[in-house]
């Protein structure tokens, strides 16, 4: 079980082993680490989760000096052009440059995906860990608000929320947030419960650890490997979803672009430039299954204790 | 035990039940103002015609009175009426139903169907090229985006096989519009949403399988039934599937709710008049009693679908009905 900070690592002086060299002390973080590094798939699916980003927040230097056009500058003599030069992906219905808006359109979707994961783990958290540490009341009172917000099908919620605020990438990030965090909750929540029973918690507690300070530093910690491993595993499906709601009209509204309204309206140009709807889809699987399978390897270095056959 | 162990579940799913349309009702509260865009620009309509339009609609009643009215009619079978064009919200939902069944029944049977045997073999030839591409398979399953699967779709069986002039499949509907109908018709349309809803059951139900199938392998009453000379058909399919599959049962209930929103992107990419087309196009004009209806309905049976699984579980698995 894991345990920074904890009764295991205190160096206890062992019996000097003579000429028999001693496995080096390692902390739970290193030792996850080194798992995480050995992991090839992993590694690389993080450095292209990593590049993509990178390339997002430069997008402005890209488009400048790679691409040589403004996403939402119109070329209408230019539309419907198949990849190739100048325009190396082709342009879209307004003679946009679908390479620039594939570049800013990372930069909404991935944004909106890691601030879900942040509120989402944030508000999650918090409630996970009040419920499981207090129990009685505040523990039922916010499991049943827990159980009515995954009963409700997502996808209504997302719409309603949708309509309602016409949302910007802050807003999209908080309605889909509103929901992620049901999971993380009950995920914290059954972590808690069970590292509170365990005896350190006791100790801590006897010499006169207040609720605070348990909670934070003794309890967060503990719960902190399955955040990471909820983080990383949640990232994919959030831009999955995020994708849906923009294709359907209800995420970022155009003229800014991100990968799922580049969809929208890909179906009219079907029989002349099919390039339009493979190009955003294809980018999508690509960064969703990068995430995943980075998310596999972050959860097999973690927590051991869930990796899969 | 049995009985208490379903009425304590029963409760907890009323509460659910209550909070979702509360949650619901609260949200769509806030656009009631905006209820039939234009009715206050109307020239021909005075203030106090919009005022009694109002009142017709119980809109000028504070929202938890609403609530309460509507609450009531719905126990006793009264969805209300549409605020569109006024016809019984039930009335449509139950037109709608039969096609969300269709579409989202067929995908969960090929989806059952095809991924236990798939993770089945995936367990028994573990680390065999067949397994490793069972595996990339999976994941990539997972990742692909629903709506632009079924775009590919289109694009490659209906736009160029069309295009071609090779055998196509129809890109959205239920049946043709001129003289379609019938079964094949019908199956014709059914095939490329049908494919797209399940394959991200695929995926998951072929995971859970192996991985199931792979624990309960490994179990002392396996080799048990194999050191007793038992045939390993026997062994696999009576001893190990069984076991491996009492999980999956909650797994498929649990992904109930999903069915139904998988169902609704689906629904539109394929114009497919279900029930979640029907909310979605609903909502986006504020049809307030359609969308109550439709969210209420689902939840019935998403809730439903979770007590099933849980009272099947417990029957399934006795350990569950005494903890």
């Amino acid at each position: 079980m894991i345990d920074p900070g904890g009764i295991t690592q205190l160096d206890l002086p062992g019996p000097a082993i003579e000429g028999e060299a001693r496995r080096p002390a390692q902390s739970y973080w290193n030792e996850s680490w080194e798992r995480l590094r050995a992991n090839r798939i992993g590694v690389f699916c993080g450095a292209l989760i990593l590049i993509l980003a990178l390339i997002a927040i430069a997008a402005p230097v890209f488009s400048q000096f790679v691409t040589h056009f403004d996403p939402a500058r119109q070329h209408l003599s230019d539309n419907f052009r198949s990849p190739g030069h100048p325009y190396l992906l082709g342009t879209d219905e307004l003679g946009r440059d679908t390479l620039t808006r594939l570049i800013y359109g990372g930069r909404v979707t991935l944004g909106v995906a890691f601030l879900t994961v942040a509120l989402s783990l944030t508000l999650g958290t918090t409630v996970g860990l009040v419920a499981g540490y207090y129990g009685g009341w505040p523990d039922d009172i916010l499991m049943r608000v827990v159980d009515v917000f995954l009963a409700i099908p997502a996808i209504f919620l997302f719409i309603l929320m949708s309509i309602l605020f016409r949302p910007n990438a802050i807003t999209l990030a908080a309605i889909i947030a509103s929901v992620g965090w049901g999971g993380v909750a009950r995920l914290v929540r059954g972590e808690v419960l069970s590292v509170k029973q365990r005896d350190f918690i006791l100790a801590t507690r006897s010499i006169g650890a207040r609720d605070l300070r348990l909670i934070f530093r003794h309890l967060l910690p503990n719960v902190l490997p399955v955040l990471i491993v909820a983080a990383s595993l949640g990232v994919g499906q959030i831009i999955l979803i995020e994708a849906a709601l923009d294709f359907l009209g209800l995420g970022i509204q155009p003229p800014t672009a991100s990968w799922g309204n580049m969809l929208t309206n890909a179906e009219s140009y079907f029989f002349h430039s099919g390039w339009l709807v493979v190009f955003p889809g294809v980018t999508i699987f690509v960064t969703v299954l990068a995430s995943n399978l980075f998310g596999n390897a972050v959860r097999d270095a973690f927590d051991p204790r869930l990796k899969a056959h | 035990m049995i009985v208490k162990f379903i009425a304590r579940r029963l409760l907890a799913s009323v509460i659910v039940v209550l909070g979702v349309t509360a949650v619901t009702l609260t949200l769509m509260d806030r656009t009631r103002g905006a209820y039939v865009p234009g009715l206050d620009l109307n020239p021909a309509l005075r203030p106090e015609d919009i005022a009694r339009l109002r009142a017709d609609l119980g809109l000028d009643q504070p929202f938890y009175q609403w609530y309460v009215t509507w609450l009531w009619n719905v126990l006793h079978g009264d969805f209300g009426r549409s605020m569109i064009d006024g016809s019984p919200v039930l009335t449509h939902i139950l037109e709608r139903l039969p096609n969300t069944l269709e579409l989202t029944l067929t995908a969960v049977v090929l989806g059952i169907l095809i991924s236990i045997p798939l993770g089945v073999i995936g367990a028994l030839r573990r680390g065999s090229k067949t397994d490793h591409a069972l595996t990339v398979f999976s994941v990539a399953g997972f990742a692909v985006p629903q709506f632009w699967l079924g775009l590919m779709l289109i694009l490659v069986f209906s736009v160029t096989f069309e295009h071609y002039g090779w055998p196509w499949l129809p890109s959205g509907g239920v049946t043709s519009p001129f003289g379609g109908g019938d079964i094949g018709d019908r199956l014709l349309h059914l095939i490329m949403p049908a494919t797209v809803l399940s394959f991200f059951y695929l995926s998951l139900w072929s995971r859970f399988t192996r991985s199931s199938m792979l624990e309960v392998l490994s179990q002392d009453y396996i080799r048990t039934a194999r050191a007793k000379g038992m045939s390993e058909r026997r062994v696999v399919y009576l001893h190990g599937l069984r076991n491996a599959l009492i999980p999956l049962v909650t797994l498929i209930g649990l992904e109930l709710p999903g069915l139904v929103s998988g169902g609704l992107i689906v629904e539109v990419v394929f114009s497919w008049p279900g029930l979640g087309r029907l909310a979605f196009e609903r909502a986006l004009q504020y049809d307030y009693t359609t969308v109550m209806g439709v969210v209420f309905f689902v939840t019935l049976l998403v809730v439903a679908g979770n007590l099933l699984a849980d009272v099947l579980y417990a029957v399934l698995d006795p350990r569950i009905r005494y903890s």
